[in-house]
C-alpha cells in the first residue's frame, strides 16, 4: 500500500536530514521551541493514550461479560453448587490474561516493523498472531482453572468443541484488537505525511522568498566600479563619497536576505545610494525627484523592493534612451494601505494588467520576482501594478496594507 | 593603429582612454556615445579598430556590427557584466574584455589582435569587393560569428535578409542579397537564380537538369539549379 510505504521512507530517513528539519524550526522566526521536546511530549500523549484505550477497552469487556453472565443466570438458574464469586474470578482473570498478552504483542509488532507493512501483508499476520495468542490464552485460562486449582469441568459440552469454540471465540477478539491497532496506527502515519507535507510546502515557500529577494544588479555593480576607476583621477573626493556609497549599498543587499522587512525609510537611504551611483555613469542623463510622505517613512516594506522597481525604472527610462530622464519617487497612505509609485518615461508596450506585462520579457524578471515576494508575504492584499502614466510614462504602483488592516 | 571608443559612458571612455596610454600604437581617432553615433563615425574616420561596449541606448553592440559595412574593423568588445554577450564570444575568437578593464588583461588582447593580423591591415578603401580572408559578422539567438568570406558555401535570399551557409550554421545576416552581392568578388561567387548566390570555391559537382539548364552540388550537399541562361553564364565562367 502506497501511504505505508511512503510512511516506511519517512521513518527511515537519514538522521542528518532529521537533524535539518530540527534546525529549520528553531530557525523559524515563529518558533523558539525545539523539535525534540516536542517529539518527546508526544510520545508521552501516545503512551497514555495506549494505557486507557487498553484499560477501558478491556473494561468495557469485563462488563459486557458479567452483563452476560448475569442474563443468563437470569434465563436459566445456575445449577445447585455453582460457584458465582468463582466465575466472576475466574472471568477477571481471563480478561487480565487479555490484556497482558495484548501488552506483549505490542513490543514484537514494533519489532518485526509491522507498522510499515501494508494491509496486504498485514492481514496474514494479524490472523496468525491472533490465532498464536488465542491458543495461549486459552491454554493459560484453561489450564489455570482446570489443571491447577481442579475445578469441576462447567460446560455441559464436549471439551473438544469448548476448546474450539473459545478459541476461536479469543481469535475474533484478538483480530479485533489488532485490527483496531493498526487502524489508528495508519491513521498516525496519515496526520504524520499530512504534517510533514505541510512543513515541506513552508520550507519551500522559505526558500523562494530567499531566492525572490533581489541582490545589486552585478551589472549595475561592475559597471560602477569601472566608472569609479576613473572617478579616481578625475574627482577623488567624489570617488571617496560613492565607494562609501557602493558599501553601504552592498551591505544592505547582503543582509537583506536576513531580513523580513525593514522601513520604508531605510530603503529609501539605498535607493538614494544607488541613485547617486547611477548619477555618476549616467551624468545628466538621469534626474531623479522625490515625494515621500512623513507617515509614509515609517512603515514597514520587504527589503529591496522599492530599490527593484527604482533600478528597473533606471534601466527602462534612462539606460536605454538616449536622451535620459527623469524618475519621479513617491510614497503615501492611502485608505490603509501603503501606496509607493516610481514613474520613468517610456512606454509600457504590454498590457495595463501587472501579471500578463510582467510575464513579458520585456519588463524582466526583477518586477515579476518583487511581484512573487508580495504575494508570498501578503497574499492578495498586496498589488503591484504597471500602468501607462500620462505623457509618455510608465508607472509602477505598489500597494501594502498597513499592519492591522484587512483591507 | 587607429581606435574608436565607443561607450555611452563618459567616465567609461575616459578610463579606456587612460588605459591606452601605456599602448602608444593605438590611436585614438574618436569617440561614439551610441550605435548610431558609432555608425556615422566608421563611415567617416575608417577605424582599424573598436573598442565596442554591448549595451548601449538604442541599438547594443551586436546590431551595431550587423549594420556596419563588411569589411569589419577589429573589434573587443568591452562589457561589464554580460552573461549572455560572454556566452556568444564562447562560440568565437572574438574578444571581450570586463569592465573595470584589467591592463594586463588589454595588453594580451592587443596582442592576440597583432598576431591574427598577419596579412597587411584591411585597406580602409569602401566599397570595396570582400577578399576571401575579410569577415561579416553574423548574430543569430545567442551565438555570433564572424565568419570569413571563404568559408561561405552559399547565400539564400530571404527578403531583405540573406542566410549564410556556413560550416554546419546557417544564420541569417542583417542586409539583402542583392547588396551582399555587389561586395563579393564575381571571381569566387556566382549568382545562380534569383534566390541564391555560391561560392564557386566550393562546387562539387555538376549535373545537367530540365530545359537546358544545371544542377550544381555543393560541398556539404546543398543542390543548386541553374536556369538555362544562368547555366550559359556558369559554363563560361568555368571554362575560362
Amino acid at each position: 500500500m502506497a501511504i505505508a510505504q511512503a510512511t516506511g521512507e519517512y521513518t527511515n530517513r537519514p538522521r542528518d536530514e532529521l537533524a535539518a528539519t530540527g534546525a529549520s524550526l528553531l530557525r523559524h522566526p515563529m518558533g523558539t521551541f525545539s523539535a525534540f521536546d516536542t517529539a518527546a511530549k508526544l510520545q508521552h500523549t501516545k503512551e497514555r493514550l495506549y494505557v486507557l484505550c487498553q484499560l477501558s477497552g478491556w473494561g468495557l469487556f469485563l462488563v459486557i461479560q458479567f452483563s452476560f453472565a448475569r442474563a443468563a443466570a437470569l434465563v436459566n438458574p445456575p445449577q445447585l453448587g455453582h460457584d458465582q464469586m468463582l466465575e466472576a474470578a475466574s472471568m477477571v482473570m481471563v480478561v487480565l490474561l487479555g490484556l497482558v498478552l495484548t501488552h506483549y504483542a505490542r513490543p514484537l509488532i514494533t519489532r518485526w516493523g509491522w507498522k510499515q507493512l501494508g494491509w496486504r501483508s498485514l492481514s496474514p499476520r494479524i490472523v496468525l498472531m491472533a490465532a498464536i495468542l488465542s491458543l495461549l490464552w486459552m491454554a493459560a485460562g484453561f489450564g489455570y482453572s482446570y489443571g491447577v486449582l481442579q475445578l469441576p469441568w462447567a460446560y455441559k459440552s464436549n471439551p473438544a468443541i469448548v476448546v474450539i469454540a473459545s478459541w476461536l471465540n479469543g481469535m475474533g477478539l484478538l483480530v479485533g484488537w489488532l485490527c483496531i491497532y493498526f487502524f489508528y496506527h495508519i491513521y498516525e502515519q496519515l496526520q504524520r505525511l499530512q504534517v510533514e507535507q505541510l512543513r515541506l510546502v513552508a520550507n519551500i515557500k522559505e526558500a523562494e522568498l530567499r531566492a525572490l529577494k533581489a541582490q545589486v544588479n552585478p551589472h549595475f555593480l561592475f559597471n560602477s566600479l569601472n566608472s569609479l576607476r576613473a572617478l579616481i583621477e578625475e574627482d577623488a573626493p567624489r570617488a571617496r563619497e560613492a565607494v562609501t556609497r557602493l558599501a553601504s549599498m552592498l551591505r544592505y543587499s547582503l543582509q537583506s536576505g536576513q531580513l523580513e522587512t525593514v522601513t520604508l525609510e531605510e530603503e529609501l537611504r539605498t535607493v538614494e545610494d544607488y541613485l547617486a551611483l547611477e548619477q555618476i555613469r549616467h551624468e545628466n542623463r538621469l534626474r531623479v525627484s522625490w515625494q515621500i510622505a512623513a507617515a509614509a517613512r515609517t512603515q514597514i516594506v520587504p527589503p529591496m523592493l522599492v530599490q527593484t522597481l527604482v533600478e528597473n525604472a533606471v534601466k527602462y527610462g534612462v539606460s536605454i534612451r538616449r536622451e535620459g530622464g527623469e524618475v519621479m519617487i513617491s510614497a503615501q497612505i492611502e485608505k490603509q494601505s501603503l501606496i509607493i509609485s516610481v514613474i520613468n518615461p517610456g512606454e509600457l508596450t504590454a498590457p495595463s494588467n501587472a501579471a500578463s506585462a510582467l510575464a513579458g520579457s520585456s519588463t524582466g524578471v526583477g518586477l515579476r520576482n518583487a511581484s512573487e515576494r508580495l504575494k508570498l508575504l501578503y497574499g492578495d492584499r498586496a498589488t503591484l501594478r504597471l500602468f501607462s502614466a500620462p505623457a509618455g510614462c510608465v508607472s509602477a504602483v505598489v500597494s501594502i496594507p498597513l499592519p492591522g488592516s484587512s483591507a | 593603429m587607429k581606435a574608436l571608443l565607443i561607450d555611452d559612458e563618459r567616465l567609461a571612455r575616459n578610463e579606456l582612454r587612460r588605459l591606452l596610454k601605456a599602448h602608444p600604437e593605438i590611436e585614438i581617432i574618436g569617440e561614439a556615445v551610441d550605435a548610431a553615433d558609432a555608425l556615422s563615425k566608421v563611415e567617416a574616420l575608417k577605424p582599424d579598430l573598436l573598442f565596442l561596449d554591448i549595451q548601449m541606448p538604442g541599438d547594443d553592440g551586436f546590431t551595431l556590427l550587423e549594420k556596419l559595412e563588411p569589411p569589419l574593423p577589429l573589434v573587443i568588445f568591452t562589457t561589464a557584466y554580460d552573461q549572455f554577450a560572454v556566452k556568444a564570444f564562447e562560440f568565437n575568437a572574438l574578444d571581450y574584455l570586463l569592465k573595470p578593464v584589467d591592463p594586463h588583461r588589454l595588453t594580451g588582447a592587443l596582442e592576440k589582435l597583432r598576431i591574427s593580423r598577419a596579412g597587411p591591415a584591411p585597406a580602409a578603401i569602401a566599397p570595396r569587393r570582400l577578399a576571401p580572408e575579410d569577415k561579416v559578422f553574423v548574430r543569430e539567438g545567442e551565438r555570433c560569428w564572424f565568419v570569413a568570406v571563404k568559408n561561405i558555401r552559399l547565400l539564400e535570399s530571404e527578403g531583405n535578409y540573406t542566410r549564410l551557409y556556413f560550416e554546419e550554421q546557417k544564420p541569417q545576416l542583417f542586409r539583402s542579397l542583392t547588396a551582399m552581392e555587389e561586395r563579393l568578388d564575381p571571381q569566387h561567387f556566382f549568382r545562380a537564380n534569383r534566390k541564391q548566390v555560391i561560392n564557386l570555391a566550393w562546387v562539387e559537382g555538376i549535373e545537367p537538369w530540365f530545359s537546358g539548364g544545371l544542377l550544381v552540388k555543393l560541398k556539404g550537399g546543398a543542390k543548386v539549379e541553374l536556369s538555362r541562361r544562368q547555366a550559359q553564364d556558369f559554363r563560361e565562367r568555368m571554362s575560362l
